[in-house]
C-alpha cells in the first residue's frame, strides 16, 4: 500500500495524538487566512499544512475553514460562542510560535485536561472483566494471579467434574 | 375470547409432523378460569402501580441529565474562569499590536529604501545626461575648429595656388618603430 501525499507521517494517529492544542468548549469556528506565495505567510502556510490535522484530530467538533489570497496579510479569526472574535495576527510569525500562541489563548490549560482525565478514568474500574468495548479484560482466565485458561493448561484432575463425579460414586 | 380446545400440541420433543399420542386422546385443553371482578382489581392495581414506576424513572432521570448539564455549563460562568479568558484576549490584543508596529515599521523602511534606490536611479540619470551633454558641446567646438580651415568658394584659388606651390612627397618607407628610413627625391 503507498503511502499518500508528500509527508504521510501527517496522517499517521501517532503524529496525530501528539497536537497538544485543545480548545476551550467556547471555540467553534477557527478561520485561517493566508496567501500561498511570500515569504511573509511562510508561517502560516507551515502551520496550515503541519499543525492543522493535529488541531482537528483533538478538536473533532470545530469547524476549520481556510481562505487563500483573499487578504495581503495572514491572520486567524476565531468565533467562539458567545459572538465574540478573536483575531490573532500571525505575519511573520513561525508555525510553532503560533501555534504556541493559540494554546495560551484559547487552548485548554494542562490542568484541565488532566482533571478532565481523571474523570474520565472514574467511570471505570480497571479491575472488572467483561465485554472488550468497556473492560480491559474479557475472562477471569486472562487476570494475572488466577486459574489460567483451560483452552491451554489443562485444570488439575481434582477440579473436573468428571473426576470428583467418579470419586462420588466411587465412595 | 380466542380460546378454543386445540388437540395439536405447541411444542415439545415433536416436530408438527408427528401425530400426538394416544393418551391425549380425549384431551380438552381449556384456558385457566378467570374471575372478572379480581382481574379488574388487579389490573387496576397493575395500571397504578406501573404509572408510578413510570413517573419515578422520568423524575429520576430528568434530575440526573439537569445535574450533569447544570455541572457542565456552570463550570464555564465562573467569575474567575471569566476573569481569566479577558486576560488573555488583552494579551493577545497586545501582541497583535505589537505586531501592528513591527509592520509599520518594516514598511516604513521599505518605503525609504524605495525612495533612496530612486533618487540614485535619477541621479545617475542626470549624470548620464550631462556627460553626454558635454561630449556633443566639445564634439561642437571641434568643428568649430576645423571650420576654420575649410575650402570655400572664396579662398578655392589661393588653396589651389598654395598646393601647387608646395608638392608634398608621400613616397617613403618606414620601419617597425614608426621612423621614417628612406625617401626618393621628388623630381
Amino acid at each position: 500500500m503507498p503511502m499518500k501525499g508528500r509527508f504521510p507521517v501527517r496522517r499517521t494517529l501517532r503524529y496525530l495524538s501528539q497536537g497538544d492544542v485543545v480548545f476551550k468548549s467556547a471555540v467553534k469556528v477557527m478561520t485561517v487566512n493566508y496567501n500561498t506565495a511570500g515569504e511573509l505567510s511562510e508561517g502560516a502556510r507551515k502551520f496550515v499544512f503541519f499543525n492543522i490535522p493535529q488541531i482537528q484530530y483533538k478538536n473533532p467538533w470545530v469547524q476549520i475553514m481556510l481562505f487563500r489570497n483573499m487578504t495581503p496579510s495572514p491572520f486567524l479569526r476565531f468565533y467562539l460562542d458567545n459572538g465574540e472574535q478573536v483575531l490573532v495576527d500571525v505575519e511573520d510569525k513561525t508555525n510553532k510560535e503560533i501555534t504556541a500562541h493559540i494554546k495560551k489563548i484559547l487552548g485548554k490549560s494542562k490542568e484541565t485536561l488532566e482533571k478532565e482525565e481523571r474523570e474520565r478514568k472514574k467511570l471505570s474500574h480497571p479491575a472488572t472483566f467483561g465485554h472488550k468495548k468497556y473492560h480491559l479484560r474479557e475472562c477471569m482466565c486472562e487476570i494475572e494471579g488466577q486459574v489460567p485458561c483451560p483452552a491451554f493448561v489443562p485444570l488439575p484432575k481434582e477440579m473436573r467434574g468428571k473426576y470428583k463425579a467418579a470419586m462420588k460414586n466411587e465412595a | 375470547p380466542g380460546w378454543f380446545p386445540r388437540v395439536v400440541p405447541a411444542r415439545g420433543r415433536k416436530s408438527r409432523h408427528d401425530p400426538p399420542a394416544k393418551s391425549k386422546a380425549g384431551r380438552l385443553k381449556l384456558p385457566p378460569p378467570v374471575d372478572p371482578e379480581e382481574l379488574l382489581v388487579v389490573l387496576e392495581r397493575y395500571r397504578q402501580h406501573r404509572l408510578v414506576l413510570g413517573a419515578l424513572r422520568a423524575e429520576f432521570r430528568a434530575e440526573v441529565l439537569q445535574k450533569k448539564r447544570e455541572e457542565r455549563l456552570g463550570r464555564e460562568d465562573s467569575a474567575e474562569l471569566l476573569e481569566e479568558h479577558r486576560r488573555l484576549m488583552a494579551w493577545n490584543d497586545e501582541e497583535n499590536a505589537r505586531q501592528r508596529a513591527r509592520r509599520s515599521e518594516r514598511l516604513r523602511k521599505e518605503a525609504e529604501e524605495e525612495k533612496r534606490r530612486k533618487l540614485e536611479v535619477m541621479e545617475k540619470q542626470a549624470k548620464k545626461m550631462e556627460a553626454f551633454m558635454k561630449e556633443k558641446e566639445k564634439e561642437v567646438l571641434q568643428l568649430q575648429e576645423e571650420a576654420k580651415s575649410f575650402i570655400t568658394p572664396e579662398n578655392l584659388d589661393a588653396r589651389i595656388e598654395e598646393c601647387l606651390d608646395n608638392p608634398r612627397n608621400y613616397n617613403f618607407a618606414i620601419d617597425k618603430d614608426g621612423r621614417v628610413v628612406k625617401r626618393t627625391v621628388l623630381s
